[in-house]
């Protein structure tokens, strides 16, 4: 316990740190010519590539391409830098603020300044609990069902894995877990069909970090062999985590059996092309980076946050969300109702790798397809 | 791991006046008490999970599988042992394992091919690793300068080191993760193909116990030499005895692991070795090469520590910094050098994680710092300078991983692996300060 608040004191002060000179450089003075509409967002964390490399450039495009002005910080991971972040924004005149938060609560005082300075707030892929905040984000229990649904259907009987995330992150704990069970894993489960091996809630990966999630599996497979049952597959809740069970297997010589994981990270759809990994459930991060956008843009024109709606066509078809374009009331956990606009994921197997090869996701084809072979399942949609 | 634990120690002290006649006998033996103790409270961890999993635990499959996860954290924990000996402290370990593991996946997947050096270049793996532990040396070379010739405290370098050698990591991958190195490098992090094989075990072994024989006789002959007191020949026996003993079953042990099936009815397709036999193929692993890594590190460390200049420097400057400058020891490279041994250490123990990975993620060896030092303390290594031993803390590092491995195989969730490593960490340590108290 000591060890781990240390690791997260140390590593807080590090985030801290490299925050001071990051913020620095992107906020820059804004001057004094100020374009009609300025959209501030606040990234929470830029050392996870996604949001630099997909949704950042997105939302930039969008808004700019409609004459607005985009501006931003980073906060490192860290809550305080957050709230310093937004501060900083409106002070530099934004108009409308992106947030992507770093923690649902904490954020809410800079949420409570952007409200006194009648700012429109949206909350960028993850929950902000203010009614005044539109939430605009890919459908989690959604992510988790399709990650159990491709794997279910590969594998309708057998003992299974489940290896989760952060227990602290209401993704790893609630919502994903909500999924697999919204496709049938918990009537599977129940019914006998399926047993899971190693604890029954599942195996928990602090800090989501691969390293302890190859630790976590390596001692499900010993266990699991010592009491000579076989693994047949193994529900990741993300690709981080799903990254350390594939090293596990691959030190355990194992084989493969299918494996879940989510995000379109580049070295898991690679392991997706070399039939390491069946499924990693893909959030298009360009299209939501787009929606956000265009909702901003709306948002300073003076539409009222009820009435937004997408153009048609605006984003792609196969994330659109179920309810329609038109934003929706959400009631979250906390129990407000929200307005929001919740995008579909899109599963990504070695069948339909060329979608994602073909969406300039920032995973690029040669990351894709690396040292794949003829004889892989991505050899076709790698072009072989 | 024996032959090392009973190698002559630091912290070995007699005191005639109070032994009764069974502490003399062991005195006699020169085996370090202390270390002895934590052979025993290993065992008796491992015993414990053995009950509580109804005898599954101590399957060999297993203990390689928690020896090669404990490999990287005792092989840098050897190095921790002469920082801390040195009263000092390095907080950017895991930072740095980070670094060069990052380093080891973009030089294999990107910098080598630019210098031409594509995937067929032999050797590779070598030039790859050797990039990497110039890398490790080069950053402890600058932190081991800064502490010892500009004085700047250690924890305020090495905390500095920690924070921006991780930022450092980001910037060579932007935070991706980075996959797919060389086939031969990936023989480091062990796994079937990554291991010896039984012969080579057993050759080991035999070596490895003629080594111990011959360090004994060696040693009585120097000790007849100098009229130094010598064990009695009961002892001498006695010590080879075990040490062969430990080491012939360590090998039976690791031999004792096969080969997973599926693995090698591949492999025998693949090298045309016919029909399998009646119960399918039965090919030993022998030892993985990370656990060969780790005894390899812990010689050659303990030699540094016991045999060379350079080790006795740094027990002295523990021991008594003033003295140590006065007698002439050049303090300050002294120092530097222990840092420069710190980052190859860490370049060795990256070269495991990156292998085990195929690659590197952002977050490889975060906190390996806090589990490194515990890992030193729990093995005897005194905050206070000039004491410590490269074997305690190397079975430091194996109790941490015990327990981790344990508690995971069983199901324990990693809070509540956290909360057992925390509890374990102070019980060790204050039963340790409890008994030297009553032993002085």
């Amino acid at each position: 316990m000591s060890i781990r608040k240390l690791a997260a004191l140390g590593l807080s002060a590090a985030f801290v740190l490299g925050a001071c000179s990051d913020s620095g450089s992107s906020a820059a003075p804004s001057g004094a010519a100020a374009a009609d509409c300025t959209v501030g967002v606040s990234w929470n964390n830029f050392q996870q590539p996604r949001w630099a490399a997909a949704d950042k450039p997105n939302i930039q495009e969008t808004v700019e391409a409609a004459g607005g002005k985009y501006i931003d910080a980073d906060a490192n991971l860290s809550n305080e830098q957050q709230l310093t972040d937004i501060d900083s924004l409106i002070n530099q005149g934004a108009n409308v603020l992106i947030l992507l938060a770093q923690d649902t609560e904490a954020v809410l005082p800079g949420v409570q300044k952007a409200k006194d300075a009648g700012i429109p707030v949206i909350s960028y892929d993850r929950l902000i609990e203010d009614t005044a905040a539109l939430y605009i984000t890919f459908d989690n229990v959604a992510v988790g069902e399709a990650e159990a649904k491709a794997i279910l259907e590969k594998v309708p009987t057998g003992n299974y894995v489940l290896i989760k995330g952060d227990p602290g992150d209401p993704n790893a704990s609630t919502f994903l877990p909500q999924g697999w069970d919204n496709a049938g894993l918990a009537d599977k489960v129940a019914s006998g069909d399926i047993t899971i091996l190693g604890p029954a809630e599942g195996t928990f990966t602090d800090g989501w970090k691969t390293e302890t999630a190859q630790k976590n599996m390596e001692a499900i497979i010993d266990q699991a062999n010592a009491s000579g049952q076989k693994i047949d597959a193994i529900l990741a809740e993300n690709d981080s985590t799903a990254l350390g069970v594939v090293a596990a297997l691959t030190a355990k010589s194992y084989g493969f059996p299918p494996l879940s994981g989510q995000d379109g990270d580049p070295a898991n759809l690679n392991n997706v092309a070399l039939g390491k990994q069946y499924v990693d459930v893909w959030k298009n991060a360009n299209e939501l980076g787009k929606a956000a956008g265009q909702f901003a843009i709306d948002l300073c024109n003076g539409t009222a946050m009820s009435d937004l709606s997408l153009p048609d066509g605006f984003i792609d078809a196969s994330v659109a969300p179920a309810a329609g374009p038109a934003v929706q009331d959400f009631t979250t956990p906390g129990g407000n109702v929200v307005k929001s606009l919740i995008l579909q994921p899109t599963p990504i197997t070695a069948e339909n790798l060329d979608v994602v090869i073909n969406a300039g996701w920032w995973a690029t084809k040669d990351d894709i397809c690396k040292g794949v072979t003829a004889s892989d399942p991505g050899a076709s949609a790698c072009g072989l | 791991m024996t032959n090392l634990a009973e190698a002559p120690s630091q912290s070995g002290q007699q005191r005639p006046g109070t032994v009764t006649s069974i502490r003399r006998l062991i005195a006699q033996t020169e085996i370090d008490v202390r270390l002895f103790g934590m052979l025993v409270a290993l065992a008796v961890i491992l015993l414990t999970f053995n009950v509580l999993t109804d005898g599954t635990f101590l399957r060999p499959t297993n203990m390689v599988t928690l020896s090669v996860q404990a490999a990287g954290i005792a092989i840098i924990a050897t190095g921790m042992v002469l920082v801390i000996v040195s009263r000092n402290i390095d907080l950017s370990v895991g930072s740095l394992v980070g670094f060069v593991a990052m380093s080891y996946a973009l030089l294999m997947t990107d910098w080598l091919p630019l210098l031409g050096l594509g995937p067929d270049f032999p050797f590779r793996w070598a030039i790859a690793l050797a990039i990497g532990i110039a890398i490790g040396a080069g950053f402890g070379a600058l932190q081991g300068f800064i502490i010892a010739y500009i004085g700047v405290p250690s924890f305020i370098v090495t905390l500095g080191g920690l924070l921006s050698i991780r930022g450092l990591v980001w910037y060579l991958s932007n935070g991706a993760a980075i996959s797919g190195i060389d086939r031969n490098f990936q023989l480091l992090g062990g796994g079937a193909q990554g291991s010896i094989g039984g012969t080579l075990t057993w050759v080991a072994a035999i070596i490895g116990c003629i080594a111990i024989v011959a360090l004994l006789v060696n040693g009585r002959r120097q000790r007849r030499r100098f009229d130094f007191p010598v064990r009695p020949m009961w002892a001498e026996v006695l010590l080879a005895g075990a040490g062969c003993v430990a080491v012939l079953g360590l090998a039976a042990f690791a031999n004792a692991n096969l080969w997973p099936t599926g693995l090698a009815n591949r492999i025998a397709i693949e090298q045309g070795w016919g029909e399998a036999p009646e119960g399918g193929w039965q090919i030993a692993t022998g030892l993985p090469i990370p656990i060969l890594l780790v005894i390899g590190v812990g010689l050659v460390m303990t030699w540094l520590a016991t045999r060379r200049r350079f080790g006795r420097y740094v027990y002295a400057y523990g021991g008594n910094p003033d003295a140590a400058e006065l007698a002439g020891i050049n303090t300050r490279l002294t120092i530097l050098k222990t840092y420069v041994v710190m980052g190859i250490l860490c370049s060795i123990a990256a070269s495991i994680s990156a292998a085990r990975l195929n690659g590197a993620t952002l977050d490889i060896g975060v906190s390996y710092e806090l589990y490194v030092i515990a890992a030193a303390v729990i093995g005897g290594t005194s905050f206070s300078g000039g004491i410590g031993t490269i074997s305690g803390a190397i079975l430091g590092a194996f109790v941490m991983a015990s327990l981790s491995y344990g508690l995971s195989y069983m199901g324990v969730i990693s809070p509540g692996q956290n909360v057992a490593a925390g509890i374990v960490l102070i019980a060790a340590v204050g039963f340790d300060t409890y008994n030297r108290r009553r032993g002085s």
